[in-house]
């Protein structure tokens, strides 16, 4: 039994009990080319009901960009983006019911 | 703090009604000398309460979820989400407990679906989502048995209180057959919570001071619970009966309850920053 319960413990991965963001595609504050999909993905599976992302521009204008909603993830699939600074904000809600919400800037170089 | 409620309400609810009717059906089973409680009046109460809550706990957590509440955003919650789902499931266990009491029948059947309308929404509690490697199933099934391990012990507590009040003459035995299930439920209810307690908190993060705070009055409550129980069963129990026992198993009811409550207010609360 006590080593059942150290091998529990010892193979816990990161746990937060609410969906926080751990990783994402284009880095924040990243200057890339023009991405062709951006990722965003978090601790802990995700409710697609109310999980989403939105991509916008400088003006703050947002895009309209295809998106999906799968596990831990959340895709973007932006076409064509031009030279400039976007912003990427994104809504989580866990299995929990907690939301937690964010988000990052990035930069398109030509 | 209101959904915090709504889950503490819900818990102390279900529990009353799992451990209650284990309980009972244990005693109706090894001790036919004791006359079965009558206590249907408690028991719709207690049922209707714990109908209430899961209705108050759906609404409040699709607005959470949604920012708004609308008939539509609830449909969405009870149909497109785990925790709706699962909801649904504690409904329908809550119904047909509704009909079981109505016609009095199949009492075993009636304590299965009163530890699955409690023991549900594990699945999508903190220790669920923390799992092991994302195995959910672990921590749900870990949180699961935690929380029927407390409902017997709570529950059971509340059917000695009413034989304690009616001056059951054979209450000695009652305590005894209580005790040899509360000493198995305690050991599970202590094993689960360290896990999932080491499972929530040893993450990447910091552990959040409210999370702890709330995290550690609810231990030592549970600390002076287990010294009455143990008063009770190793100090008072040797002398057949003592005026004691039942004004510390009241203290230790009163307890509980607090304790459930504030496990429903650590649901709600965010355990690493």
């Amino acid at each position: 039994m006590k080593k059942f319960v150290l091998l529990l413990l010892l193979t816990s991965s990161p746990a937060f009990a609410h969906a926080k963001l751990v990783g994402y595609d284009p880095a924040a504050n990243a200057s890339v080319k023009s991405p062709t999909m951006i990722k965003l993905k978090f601790s802990e599976s995700l409710e697609p009901a109310f999980s989403t992302a939105s991509l916008s521009d400088s003006a703050g204008k947002i895009l309209p960009v295809p998106k999906s909603v799968g596990g831990a993830t959340i895709t973007l699939l932006p076409i064509g983006l031009k030279p400039g600074a976007y912003h990427v904000n994104w809504q989580a809600v866990g299995h929990d019911t907690h939301k937690l919400s964010g988000s990052f800037v990035f930069k398109v170089i030509p | 703090m209101i959904l915090g409620a709504a889950r503490g309400v819900y818990y102390v609810a279900t529990m009353l009604l799992f451990g209650g009717s284990a309980f009972e059906t244990l005693l109706r089973a090894k001790l036919p000398v004791i006359t079965p409680l009558r206590w249907q009046s408690l028991r719709w109460a207690v049922l209707i309460l714990a109908l209430l809550a899961a209705l108050a706990w759906l609404g409040l957590a699709a607005r959470q979820m949604a920012d708004r509440l609308d008939g539509q955003i609830l449909a969405r919650t009870a149909t497109d989400t785990l925790f709706g789902q699962i909801f649904l499931l504690r409904l329908v266990s809550l119904l047909g407990l509704t009909l079981l009491m109505t016609f009095r029948r199949c009492r075993k059947l009636a304590v299965a679906l009163a530890a699955l309308a409690l023991a549900l929404p594990a699945a999508t509690s903190h220790a669920a989502q923390a799992s092991p490697a994302g195995f959910i199933a672990i921590g749900a099934t870990l949180d699961g048995v935690h929380l029927l391990a407390c409902g017997f012990w709570i529950g059971g507590l509340a059917v000695l209180a009413m034989l304690f009040r009616r001056k059951e003459p054979n209450i000695h035995l009652a305590l005894s057959l209580f005790s040899d299930g509360a000493i198995v439920a305690v050991m599970l209810l202590v094993m689960t919570g360290l896990i999932n307690a080491a499972s929530i908190l040893l993450g990447h993060g910091t552990p959040a001071p409210l999370y702890l705070g709330v995290l550690g009055t609810k231990l030592a409550l549970v600390a002076v619970m287990l010294g009455l129980a143990a008063i009770n069963r190793f100090r008072l129990m040797p002398r057949a009966y003592d005026s004691m026992i039942p004004r510390n198993a009241a203290l230790e009811l009163g307890l509980g309850l607090t304790v459930v409550m504030l496990a429903g207010a650590l649901g709600h609360l965010q355990p690493v920053l």
